[in-house]
């Protein structure tokens, strides 16, 4: 259950405590790793992994009879500590994004010491998921981010019944995700910074418990099966559009995160601060799913609006 | 001096966002010999590079009117605006470091825009890169410079003309691949970066060491002809991984500093105190004799946070 990982003095109060839940022994078949709170801001994940701890406790202590437990779940619901308790997405005292602190450093500042013992406690699991919601001024629809697309990536994307895999490009940025390509590991982002979508944190956890009962971390004892017929879209990198400002001001949107949009749709339009008038009028450059869209209304020119996953080059899961 | 815009964008309101070359060159239309970029800003919080490239600003102007600049210098006093105007770290309005999203394909951002046309604009007018920072709110640094050991060959001999007192070779680091450094040395254009001092402030000696080493830099690489006006740098220290050793707090606590960067310690001397939560004071002693060249000024420490960086070896 919960368990003190690390414990770090602090200048005046009490020592900052990093802890994890986990259930299940480590000799069973599969072990689930889920990470959660990595930015200050990142409401659903925290949320979601709350809810999954809450459900799993009652599994373990027989309060739910419905399940049986049968591998292990390692949750870290906060990392970032320090960001949590000043209310943002990064500790101001260090400003240091915890996502690219990663495989930080056991003997290291605060940030470092927290990284390296989420990776530790981690990097052996069998399956691995990062919670995170969109970058600050954006909302995702929920959506899986995975560096590789193999086999194993799309059984996980199907048994999760997320509809959207996107594979990003390399980065030289370095971050957890980096240190998990060993096991079978995506991102999970959904929702913007400082929200809570609870709808969609409970139709994420509907998917987390169905990929448990697949994998055969968790038994479902009356005999129902898990949904393995999800229909589930890939999308290459070549496959998404970045829609731009070509002018700032504010940016009132006319569509919803998470729908299919047609090229020449309106996406929505920005007016000048100063006078009210239209500058421009943002049509989708083309046909797909719009998985990321602006939020925070005040824009600058070139700054991206909307994201379009085109559905020209991806293929629908056919298993 | 022939200033050019190379990204501008309109803001929402105020004045737009811009990052401005100024270029000096040689008068008549002979091919320029040499190609050298200075860049400064990329954190808006440090500003001895904003002074230093004043400071040559004003020389450069000077050798222009004398026919002395036989190549070509480039000068970007302010890459990250919003940030140098805000006097933060990070580029304010997304809290993103620009200095790690140099090479970053995956989130189409400004901070990404920028850092790409940044980027693309030193390599097509580049032979030659050095990019100043000065420290972040916790230490202070002698002036030195950091060569990734992969780039050490091509590095150092340029680097031991740039007058800072510590040249410090260090292994590389993944943390490292999102650098403007990093990502130009790759792309075969030796860039040098230049650490000095501590954000928010002008150590204005460690400026004037600086400004007297990119001269000689300049002169020693033919961009320009200096005459006889300038002083002789003094020789840096070269550092090897194995002869840096990181004084780190045991503790957490406030941390009262009882010496200055740029002494010669003998192990066991006191560097400073580390008052922990119990108010007890820690002596903090140097572990080993040689040249302090990092200290902590923010005296609110974590534990596992750098107190003190010392060379051992002394010798340049």
């Amino acid at each position: 259950m919960k368990e003190k990982v690390l414990s770090i003095p602090t200048p005046f109060g009490a020592p900052l405590v990093l802890y994890k839940n986990t259930w299940g022994k480590s000799d069973h078949s599969e072990t689930l790793a889920i990470v959660s709170g990595l930015h200050g801001d990142h409401l659903n994940g925290m949320h979601l992994s709350s809810r999954l701890s809450q459900f799993l406790d009652n599994i373990v202590e027989g309060s739910d009879a419905n399940y049986t437990l049968n591998g292990q779940v390692i949750i870290f619901p906060v990392v970032n500590l320090n960001a949590i308790q000043s209310g943002s997405r990064l500790w101001p005292y260090d400003g240091m994004d915890m996502d690219l602190a990663f495989p930080g450093n056991p003997a290291g500042e605060t940030t470092e010491a927290l990284a390296s013992a989420v990776l530790k406690h981690t990097v052996n699991a069998d399956w691995g998921i990062i919670l995170q919601s969109a970058l600050p001024h954006y909302e995702d629809a929920p959506h899986i981010q995975t560096l590789k697309m193999d086999g194993s990536i799309k059984k996980l994307a199907r048994d999760l019944k997320i509809e959207t895999v996107r594979k990003l490009q390399p980065s030289p940025q370095v971050n957890l995700s980096s240190h998990w390509q060993d096991m079978v590991s995506v991102t999970l982002s959904s929702g913007s910074p400082r929200t809570l979508n609870l709808p969609q944190c409970e139709s994420l956890f509907q998917g987390i418990v169905n990929f448990m009962q697949a994998e055969g971390i968790l038994k479902d004892r009356r005999k129902t099966k898990s949904d393995k017929n999800f229909p589930t879209r890939f999308y290459q990198p070549e496959n998404e559009v970045t829609v731009l400002a070509d002018t700032a001001g504010m940016f009132l949107h006319e569509v919803k995160v998470g729908t299919l949009i047609q090229e020449g749709q309106t996406i929505g339009e920005i007016r000048d601060l100063y006078s009210g008038k239209r500058l421009e009028e943002i049509t989708a450059p083309a046909d797909g799913f719009l998985v990321t869209l602006r939020q925070y209304p005040i824009v600058y020119e070139k700054e991206s609006l909307a994201t379009i996953l085109t559905t020209k080059k991806s293929w629908w899961d056919i298993f | 001096m022939l200033s050019k815009c190379i990204f501008s964008v309109k803001a929402p309101a105020g004045p737009p966002v811009e990052i401005i070359r100024h270029t000096f060159s040689p008068s008549q239309s002979a091919k320029p010999t040499q190609r050298v970029s200075l860049v400064t800003g990329l954190h808006g919080d440090e500003l001895e590079g904003l002074y230093i490239c004043h400071r040559l600003i004003e020389t450069l102007k000077k050798l222009e009117e004398q026919n002395a600049v036989k190549g070509e210098v480039h000068i970007y006093p302010a890459v990250n605006p919003q940030a140098l105007e805000t006097g933060t770290r990070l580029w304010p309005f997304f809290s993103t470091d620009i200095n790690r999203t140099f090479g970053e394909k995956n989130t189409r951002s400004l901070v990404t825009e920028a850092s790409r046309t940044l980027l693309e604009d030193l390599k097509s007018n580049s032979d030659l890169v050095v990019d100043f920072h000065a420290s972040n709110l916790h230490l202070m640094e002698l002036p030195q410079i950091r060569i990734i050991k992969n780039f050490e060959k091509k590095l150092v001999p340029l680097a031991k003309l740039c007058n800072v007192d510590l040249i410090w070779v260090h292994p590389h680091a993944e943390i490292f691949e999102s650098t403007l450094g990093y990502n130009l040395n790759q792309a075969k254009v030796p860039t040098l970066v230049i650490e000095s001092g501590i954000c928010l402030r002008i150590h204005k000696n460690y400026c004037e060491q600086i400004v007297l080493g990119i001269l000689n830099l300049l002169h020693q690489t033919e961009a320009v002809d200096c005459g006889e006006f300038l002083a002789e740098v003094a020789p840096a220290r070269i550092v090897q991984p194995d002869q840096v050793t990181m004084v780190q707090a045991q503790n957490a606590g406030l941390f009262v500093k009882q010496t200055e960067v740029g002494q010669i310690l003998k192990e066991g001397e006191k560097i400073g105190d580390l008052i922990g939560p119990d108010q007890m004071p820690e002596d903090i002693r140097s572990p080993c004799s040689g040249l302090l060249f990092t200290l902590r000024e923010h005296p609110l420490t974590g534990k596992g946070a750098p107190l003190a960086r010392i060379a051992t070896s002394i010798e340049p």
